[in-house]
């Protein structure tokens, strides 16, 4: 914590400018000096706090040892204290309060009963046994005090043995700042969380680090607080940013307790204002009705309730005593708490009060962030179905099946699985819910408490439900064991044949409502549709969180990130494209293909001229015959009709608005294209493609079918889509949410694999240009769960300019930015998948192009059996193919280098981005790395070790 | 001419500059004979110095799950939009710490966020290249969702800056990670002027940020990754009015001085600087040495209504509050005990000065305002 004294050095170096411990040199002041009030001992309210130590029973209180010599401790100290205070004048408010606390801790030793006085006195000895007594004393808030007092016992052991007066000074004063906050949590629960522990620090802080510097300035602090009082009276904040300021606020004048929330805008604090609450502070304690936080009103002053802590507050204080309310109507200190689970029937009912203070809007955010934040939803652990406390999981699947309980409340349920019928432990059943959810244990026999000896589903069954039986007309005579299923068919224990539906006539209904007995509600479907109606149903913000796991997905541009993301649209998706998606999709792709078309004509015109003064050389030099000449022209040349098209597409195609002219162009020139495909020239023109370097790859797939997609009611296919370019925007980024689709839905047995439907995926996939130059927006992905970088194994050969202009192996661009986003630091401890892409072209590439054409990898040599080709079909024989060797040599170059940059594995796959399978696996494989992640620490280190991912290497 | 003799005739050229550095910095050490408080006494005035009081914090604006990455005031009223990681913008009520709107953006990855002049619409742009404008007063969906009443799209890169055109609700201007700035027209949803780019003299790297001149609508300033910003008018998008040399690292954050006649920059390289853009020149450097090797970036500033403080966030979490004039640090608002916890990413001053919001990587964003009483005699 160097915090402290930070902003001192400033005044120190510039006094005249920044110190604001200046004289006071301005006119007389109008106004009345602060006065010290006459403490009456008796209304210090010290020892009251015991009053509300109920919270305190969840924790283990240590028992605070009995020592004898406490007393005697306490008093010295106090002793020591009020001696050294009567060294600086006291006529300054501080000095008023120092007094005033010392005191407070004289009478409290002196009395010792409450525990808060135990506590301060034993914690010189008692060390964190007392503080924890004292946090606990601290009642309302006692993270806050633990904190606190955790930090005073730190102190304590520190400071402890040292006996020159100065410490021990140093020390009671802290002691009495930590008593006071403690004892005055209670009237001031806007007293920041963090406020608290900070300042518990920084008194600690004083205490180890600074006490030779404290004493010292001790005498300063003094004054500098008091001209502050002056100068700024209305100022409930004197400053937040000095210690001695801070001492200053540590007075027990209530308001400036207030003041992290408060702050210097409010004018309205006056100086008498304070005064009247310093009197009022002792008397709340009769009062019972009065506000929290100002101790104004009675009982019948509107107030609003926090609903964790049950503080309650008037019109003017509830803002500031709850802030902004990210958990709805909780004090500043309660956030993050569970509430009251008696109040749980007032979330998101909200109070006059609120509607008047704030505006109809703001009512409304409040509302729905106290009913759906996750601190105020109902705790799994408090619901027992069956007898077993439920666990998360189960709870939301009890809460998003089709027909949930209605008005969940903490206790004891009982739940039938197989009819879905649902109640109070030892009740009739309540509600038919949705059957077959994995909650809770098995039914018990005396679930419900009855006696009448017939048993539903293993359930003896209550009197009410027996007469219900009876008169929907089921035999009941011999103590049957019936069989129900969700749709109300019963069948006999051990027999086959369904002998009825129980609610199949409309009277049994009726009947029911007369007996307060459930029927079942018309939506609980069967258990297949509920299942697949559970992916798509809309989970809480909170739990959406907890089950999304975010993958990213990489790599340098031609990497073949989009064709995977793609595929995984395609794989996952139930509606990859909406129709509005697939008309853009299809523009596009006839965009590409007239592009493509557009660059063959370019090669037909280059190669025409080729031809022609090929010819025209030809000629000179030989002299042949004209119809000859004739004839070789027309191999590249085309008629003017196509001419007057090529020359227009190209002109469009250079001046760069290809887009604009869709979708009209195809109406028009759709038979044209037909017509200029099958011409002779085009398709000579085709032939040599390899020529054509603008030509990508992929050109021929579209080219080949290039009249059937120019078509007007051309719709593309999933393939025509994988294979586009340019359809997913390469500019930004893209995401995609998808969940595994359950192998079998009978196998739930296994209950991993059923909340596994519940965990959603989010493929979120950037290239290399969206991140940045310098990965500047990386941290902004720190929440993913894996990391999948992408290097297509078909760059070893290709070159292109890089930022420089310098032309670079795209291999090597590759590694480079592999390095940059390993190295990032948001991505510290982030697991890495690699996936090797594009192995179809890589394996035809690496049969022509040796690999060592990449510098990287110069030491590829390969021990290739000659015989490979035809190995392959020799299944005992079997060694692998140039590209797989080519493909492992890869991976290991990657691992090697993974692991130099950070100690760790790097985990590898091969894809094929234009396999779904391959895709699938892929993914999957990342789906066990993301589920390994989570148990990893389940695991000891060796064994850690021994699971590393050699195999793929 | 060979290329060695260009290569001589640019060392000389480039030792010639600084040497006239070197000259100005002498005349300016030269000239400075005055202090602020030495004026002040001159001209019979008490010096107006800075306390540890003058700004505290006084309200914490909880409710963001994510980082906090944006934020802006209207111009009235005292509201504030902010992004977040969450991927939800909240609109605030700054006076009663209360949300009006916290609504879900269709990409979660969203850098910035600027409210409309009039305090209708809401404009946020982030990773997916685009810059999606909410009215506030269009009815939500079922899910609670407000839908985008215009999509912005044009731009190659990240949306990583956007602000109104002061008193014209149709008009933003945005900078991307595609090197350029768009002004963009909002009714019909396209780009009037591209600043930079290709063919232009524009920025070299992407533009990290964009500020309007509140005096004249027509000049804006960018900063980018090239480590300079640049000067641009409106009405000329074929190349920048004035390029602005000096940082040594990413400019991150520019900000126009309220008078119109500056402009303040922060940079990836821990300073910040001022420049005036009638002259051209770089008129003060702020830096506070920290010691540690590590130097801090500069993630955003602004400007107080009467430009005398400066107000910096840092990557290490400190906030700076500079005096403009002096160069000094006033105050460190990163290191008082109701501080963020995380490093502070945005900075916004409100439109009547009265009150600066912060927002960090804790989640949270806060308001500080003036906490005592001042005499100015």
């Amino acid at each position: 914590m160097a915090k402290v004294g930070t902003s001192f050095p400033l005044g120190e170096d510039n006094p005249a400018q920044y110190s604001f411990a200046l004289e006071y040199e301005g006119p007389p002041v109008s106004r009345d000096l602060p006065r010290a009030v006459p403490i009456n001992l008796k209304q210090i309210p010290v020892a009251a706090v015991v009053a509300q130590v109920s919270v305190a029973e969840k924790l283990s209180l240590p028992v605070v040892q009995p020592i004898v010599a406490t007393d005697h401790l306490a008093n010295k100290l106090s002793k020591e204290l009020t001696a050294a205070d009567s060294t600086v004048s006291p006529t300054s408010v501080i000095e008023n309060s120092r007094e005033t606390a010392s005191k407070e801790l004289d009478s409290a030793s002196e009395i010792a009963v409450s525990p808060v006085a135990s506590g301060i006195a034993s914690g010189p000895r008692g060390g964190a046994k007392s503080s924890g007594e004292l946090g606990s004393s601290g009642a309302l808030e006692f993270s806050d005090g633990n904190c606190l007092s955790g930090e005073l016992s730190d102190v304590v052991s520190t400071a402890h043995g040292l006996e020159s007066s100065l410490i021990s000074l140093e020390h009671s004063r802290e002691l009495f700042n930590g008593a006071q906050s403690c004892s005055t949590i209670e009237f001031c629960d806007s007293f920041g969380k963090s406020g608290g522990s900070s300042q518990a620090f920084r008194v600690s802080n004083v205490g180890k680090e600074s006490i030779d510097l404290d004493g010292s300035n001790r005498l300063d602090w003094v004054s500098s607080g008091s001209v502050l009082s002056l100068e700024c009276p209305s100022s409930p904040k004197t400053g937040d940013c000095s210690e001695s300021n801070n001492d200053v606020r540590r007075n027990p004048v209530v308001t400036f307790h207030d003041d992290e929330l408060d702050g210097g805008l409010e004018e309205e604090f006056s100086r008498d204002e304070q005064e009247v609450r310093v009197r009022r502070q002792p008397q709340i304690k009769g009062k019972k009705g009065s506000c929290y936080r100002c101790f104004k009103g009675n009982r019948f002053t509107e107030k609003e309730v926090c609903l964790v802590c049950d503080a309650k507050y008037c019109s003017n204080c509830v803002l500031r005593a709850m802030g902004s309310m990210p958990e709805g109507r909780k004090c500043v200190s309660c956030i993050g708490f569970p509430i009251d689970e008696s109040k749980r029937t007032n979330l998101g009912k909200c109070s006059r009060m609120l509607k008047r203070l704030l505006n109809d809007l703001e009512v409304r955010q409040i509302m729905k962030a106290e009913k759906l934040c996750e601190a105020n939803q109902l705790p799994s652990e408090y619901l027992c179905v069956n007898g077993k406390p439920l666990c998360p999981e189960e709870l939301l699947m009890l809460q998003t099946c089709l027909s949930p309980p209605k008005k969940l409340k903490p206790g004891n349920y009982w739940y039938d699985k197989v009819s879905g019928l649902w109640g109070k432990e030892g009740e009739k059943p309540s509600q038919i819910i949705s059957p077959h959810l994995h909650v809770g244990g098995p039914i018990m026999q005396n679930a419900s408490n009855g006696n009448t000896q017939v048993f539903i589903n293993g359930r003896e069954i209550t009197k009410v439900e027996l007469r219900m039986l009876q008169l929907a007309g089921v035999q009941c005579a011999g103590n049957p064991h019936f069989w129900v299923n969700e749709d109300g068919s019963y069948q006999e224990e051990g027999q086959k044949n369904t002998k009825g539906y129980i609610w199949g006539k409309a009277g049994t209904k009726l009947l029911c409502a007369f007996l307060s007995l459930p029927v079942p509600s018309k939506s609980s479907g069967s258990y297949a549709e509920q299942s697949n109606s559970l992916l798509g149903r809309s989970v809480p913000d909170y739990v959406g969180q907890r089950m999304l796991q975010k993958i990213l997905l990489v790599g340098y541009s031609g990497s073949g990130t989009s064709t995977i993301f793609k595929q995984v649209k395609l794989l996952y998706d139930a509606v990859p494209f909406s129709a509005e998606e697939r008309e853009n999709l299809k523009l596009t792709i006839q965009g590409n293909v007239y592009t493509y078309l557009g660059i063959l004509l370019e090669g037909r015109e280059r190669f025409e001229e080729e031809c022609l003064s090929h010819m025209r050389k030809n000629r000179s030099s030989g002299g042949n015959g004209h119809i000859e000449n004739h004839e070789e022209k027309s191999i590249y040349s085309i008629g003017p009709r196509l001419k007057a098209f090529s020359d227009w597409l190209l002109k469009t195609m250079v001046s760069g608005n290809l887009e604009a002219i869709f979708p009209a162009a195809t109406r028009e020139y759709a038979p044209l294209v037909e017509e200029l495909w099958n011409d002779p020239a085009m398709q000579a023109t085709y032939s040599r493609k390899n020529e054509l370097e603008m030509l990508p790859t992929i050109a021929n797939y579209f080219l080949e079918r290039a009249v059937d997609i120019l078509r007007l009611d051309y719709d593309p296919s999933d393939l025509d889509i994988l294979y586009s370019e340019g359809v997913i925007s390469s500019n930004g980024l893209a995401c995609v949410d998808f969940s595994f689709p359950q192998s079998a839905p009978d196998d739930y047995t296994d209950s991993m694999d059923h909340h596994d439907s519940l965990l959603r995926y989010q493929l979120i996939r950037v290239n290399a240009r969206g991140l940045g130059e310098n990965c500047k927006w990386l941290d902004m992905f720190e929440d993913v769960g894996l990391v999948t970088f992408c290097v297509a194994l078909s760059d070893y050969d290709k070159y292109t300019p890089d930022a420089n202009g310098s032309l670079t192996n795209n291999m090597i661009q590759s590694r480079r930015f592999f390095e940059s986003i390993v190295a990032h630091p948001t991505f510290d401890q982030m697991d890495f998948l690699l996936m090797l892409t594009k192995f179809d072209l890589f394996e035809e590439k690496i049969e022509q192009v040796p690999l060592t054409e990449c510098e990287w990898f110069d030491d590829f040599h390969p021990l290739v059996s000659r015989h490979h080709s035809n190995s392959r079909s020799n299944s005992i024989n079997y060694s692998p193919t140039l590209g797989q060797l080519g493909f492992h040599y890869v991976a290991v170059k990657f691992k090697r280098l993974y692991a130099s940059l950070t100690g760790r594995n790097l985990y590898v796959s091969l894809v094929k981005g234009l396999e779904p399978d391959s895709v699938d696996a892929g993914l999957k494989y990342a789906r066990e790395i993301l589920k390994w992640d989570e148990e990893r620490v389940n695991f000891s280190l060796s064994e850690y070790s021994m699971y590393s991912m050699e195999g793929s290497s | 001419m060979s290329v060695a003799e260009l290569k001589e005739r640019h060392k000389v050229a480039t030792e010639t500059v600084n040497s006239l550095r070197e000259r100005l910095k002498q005349k300016r050490v030269q000239l400075l004979d005055t202090d602020v408080a030495g004026y002040a006494r001159a001209q019979g005035r008490t010096l107006v110095t800075f306390g540890p009081t003058d700004l505290v914090c006084c309200r914490t604006l909880q409710g963001h799950t994510g980082k906090v990455y944006s934020l802006d005031w209207t111009p009235e009223k005292n509201r504030i939009v902010s992004v977040s990681q969450d991927g939800r913008f909240i609109v605030w009520n700054a006076l009663t710490s209360q949300k009006t709107h916290a609504i879900k953006l269709p990409c979660a990855w969203v850098m910035t966020c600027a409210f409309a002049p009039n305090g209708q619409s809401v404009a946020c742009g982030g990773l997916d290249s685009v810059c999606s404008i909410f009215n506030l007063n269009s009815p939500v969906d079922r899910d609670g969702n407000l839908p985008v009443s215009r999509m912005l799209s044009g731009h190659k890169g990240y949306v990583s800056s956007c602000q109104y055109v002061p008193d014209e609700d149709a008009h933003l201007i945005t900078g991307s990670g595609d090197q350029t700035c768009v002004l963009w027209d909002i009714t019909t949803g396209l780009r009037t002027s591209v600043f930079g780019g290709e063919f232009q003299s524009g920025h070299t790297a992407d533009v990290l940020s964009v500020s309007i001149n509140g005096s004249n609508s027509r000049m804006f300033i960018s900063g980018s990754c090239d480590s300079t910003a640049r000067l641009w008018d409106t009405r000329v998008a074929s190349r920048a009015v004035h390029t602005y040399n000096g940082h040594e690292g990413d400019v991150n954050a520019v900000k126009f001085f309220p008078d119109g006649n500056r402009f303040g920059t922060g940079s990836d390289d821990g300073t910040c600087r001022l420049f005036d853009i009638r002259t051209g020149h770089e008129l003060q450097v702020y830096y506070q040495q920290s010691g540690i090797n590590e130097i801090p970036h500069v993630t955003s500033i602004a400007f107080s209504i009467s430009g005398r403080l400066l107000i910096a966030g840092y990557s290490n979490g400190d906030c700076y509050v500079w005096d403009t004039l002096l160069a000094q640090v006033v105050l460190n608002l990163g290191q008082l005990q109701n501080s963020h916890e995380g490093r502070i990413t945005c900075l916004g001053v409100s439109a009547d000065g009265s009150a600066l919001c912060t927002g960090s990587w804790d989640t949270n964003l806060k308001i500080w305002a003036f906490g005592g009483i001042r005499r100015v005699t």
